[in-house]
């Protein structure tokens, strides 16, 4: 058909590995990095926060601060486990010939990331939909699939993009649709310090791209408040 | 007067105040006698020493209780000095998550992730006398004054991730208190300790009938990470002078913050 063409046209285009190859990151290459490299990493980034600690000022040797340094570099690799995981690890196992071809709609999925120009987190939801073609996912492998890109540090178009990539590449519907919204800490701490500003990026691929009415349908449903 | 003062804060130290409660609340009953009127020249008269006087030698230095009120750790140049230090820094992160610092999106994420640090805490560079000097006057007021939902945001001190939330603050004298609040919570800090350290320095500055501070906070180090739950905040509060011992005045400061 041919809604399903575009999709394809997609993968032709390489747009998934397209995606992942943006930029190049050590896991993506030497693949999952190995305990010793681990150890060594993370006492280079505990000896970074240790300098940045001293340099705004505090006092590293008091109490409250006596850890900290490995605490925050452990919270960062945690915030940036992303890197590590691939969607064939979580996907493999969970797609499901149905014979369904109606809109499937996960919405209020809670995304946490970091955005790529400040190191300051950025919050919100992600709102996916998607058109199966007698393939369909098990749910949370969505939300993972959200997991896994927005544990990276993010531009939100960006992240928004390969999250679509990802399912429309892993499932090949007929449409796959994804919206987030979130808040900018860097924009709400810092900088221009709106409280209340949002930003909203969406992606839509295949029928949400070609038919107006898939369409307001998806942003009908998840959109309303 | 003075002397007096300084000995009783230094007791304010422990975080456990019940026993250094009477001797607070002693202060202020000894406020309260006093006309209104004259409590607002004593407290021009206490805010126009410069913080020298304030602070003294009794007090030990390793007090993180204290420390707000000694000279702070930073100045403006400072910043421009340690900028590339920083900048450093944050590269040996960004190579240690494994992500290339040479690529465009990343290019100039250490000087601006540096800089944000910096906005973050710059509470370091800030003393409460330059931001509360000019902007106490007597009044003849001596009704509760409430400063209520005002946004905060600090650092985690244990991970280094911010925390943001509400803040309520009430004085019983007619003042400009947003500032105060403003420096504090740049502070990379924990939550209970910036309540009271705002409620000292409001304490201190005004010597009110009473003081209460209430910070309800979201936590984005149990958010993002660790037990992640979403919707979980974290309250903390201290009541000093009559909203402790007066169970009728809290109560209207907690209903009216919650309304």
């Amino acid at each position: 058909t041919k809604t399903s063409k575009a999709c394809q046209g997609l993968h032709r285009s390489g747009g998934y590995s397209k995606a992942r190859m943006e930029y190049h990151h050590v896991s993506a290459k030497n693949g999952v990095a190995d305990e010793n490299q681990n150890a060594e990493k993370l006492s280079h980034i505990e000896k970074a926060y240790t300098t940045i600690l001293s340099e705004l000022g505090e006092d590293v040797k008091r109490e409250g601060l006596l850890r900290t340094p490995l605490r925050a570099a452990k919270a960062m690799q945690f915030l940036t486990k992303g890197y590590k995981e691939t969607i064939q690890d979580i996907l493999n196992d969970a797609i499901f010939d149905e014979n369904h071809e109606e809109m499937v709609i996960v919405k209020d999925i809670d995304l946490f990331s970091l955005c790529e120009h400040h190191l300051v987190p950025f919050f919100g939801k992600a709102h996916i939909a998607y058109l199966p073609n007698k393939k369909v996912v098990g749910l949370s492998k969505l939300a993972r699939i959200v997991e896994i890109y927005s544990r990276r540090l993010q531009v939100q178009e960006r992240l928004t993009k390969q999250i679509a990539s990802a399912i429309a590449e892993a499932l090949e519907p007929a449409g796959v649709a994804v919206v987030i919204e979130a808040v900018h800490m860097c924009m709400v701490m810092r900088g221009v310090q709106k409280m209340n500003a949002s930003t909203v990026t969406s992606v839509m691929l295949g029928s949400f791209n070609d038919n107006a009415e898939t369409r307001k349908e998806f942003l009908a449903l998840t959109m309303q408040k | 007067m003075d002397h007096s003062k300084q000995t009783q804060y230094s007791q304010n130290e422990k975080k456990d105040a019940g026993a250094s409660s009477s001797v607070l609340n002693g202060h202020f009953d000894g406020m309260a006698k006093r006309p209104a009127g004259g409590t607002g020249r004593a407290a021009t008269a206490a805010a126009a020493q410069p913080p020298g006087a304030e602070s003294s030698s009794h007090r030990p230095a390793a007090s993180v209780m204290e420390s707000w009120r000694e000279e702070r750790t930073r100045s403006v140049e400072d910043n421009e000095m340690s900028l590339p230090s920083l900048a450093a820094a944050y590269t040996t992160i960004l190579r240690g998550l494994g992500e290339d610092p040479q690529r465009q999106g990343l290019l100039k994420t250490p000087w601006r992730a540096a800089t944000a640090m910096q906005f973050f805490t710059k509470g370091y560079q800030e003393k409460i006398i330059d931001v509360l000097n000019d902007a106490i006057f007597d009044e003849d007021h001596d009704e509760m004054v409430i400063v209520k939902d005002i946004d905060m945001f600090s650092m985690c001190e244990h991970h280094l991730v911010p925390i943001f939330g509400r803040n309520y603050h009430r004085s019983y004298l007619f003042w400009c208190l947003e500032t105060a609040c403003f420096m504090f919570v740049r502070l990379s800090t924990v939550q209970e300790r910036l309540t009271k350290q705002i409620a000292v320095a409001i304490t201190e500055a005004l010597q009110p009938t009473g003081v209460g501070v209430v910070i309800e906070a979201t936590h984005m180090c149990m958010v993002m990470r660790g037990v992640q739950k979403m919707n979980s905040k974290t309250v903390t509060s201290t009541m000093l002078g009559v909203f402790r011992e007066d169970p009728k005045t809290r109560d209207e400061f907690l209903t009216l913050i919650r309304s």
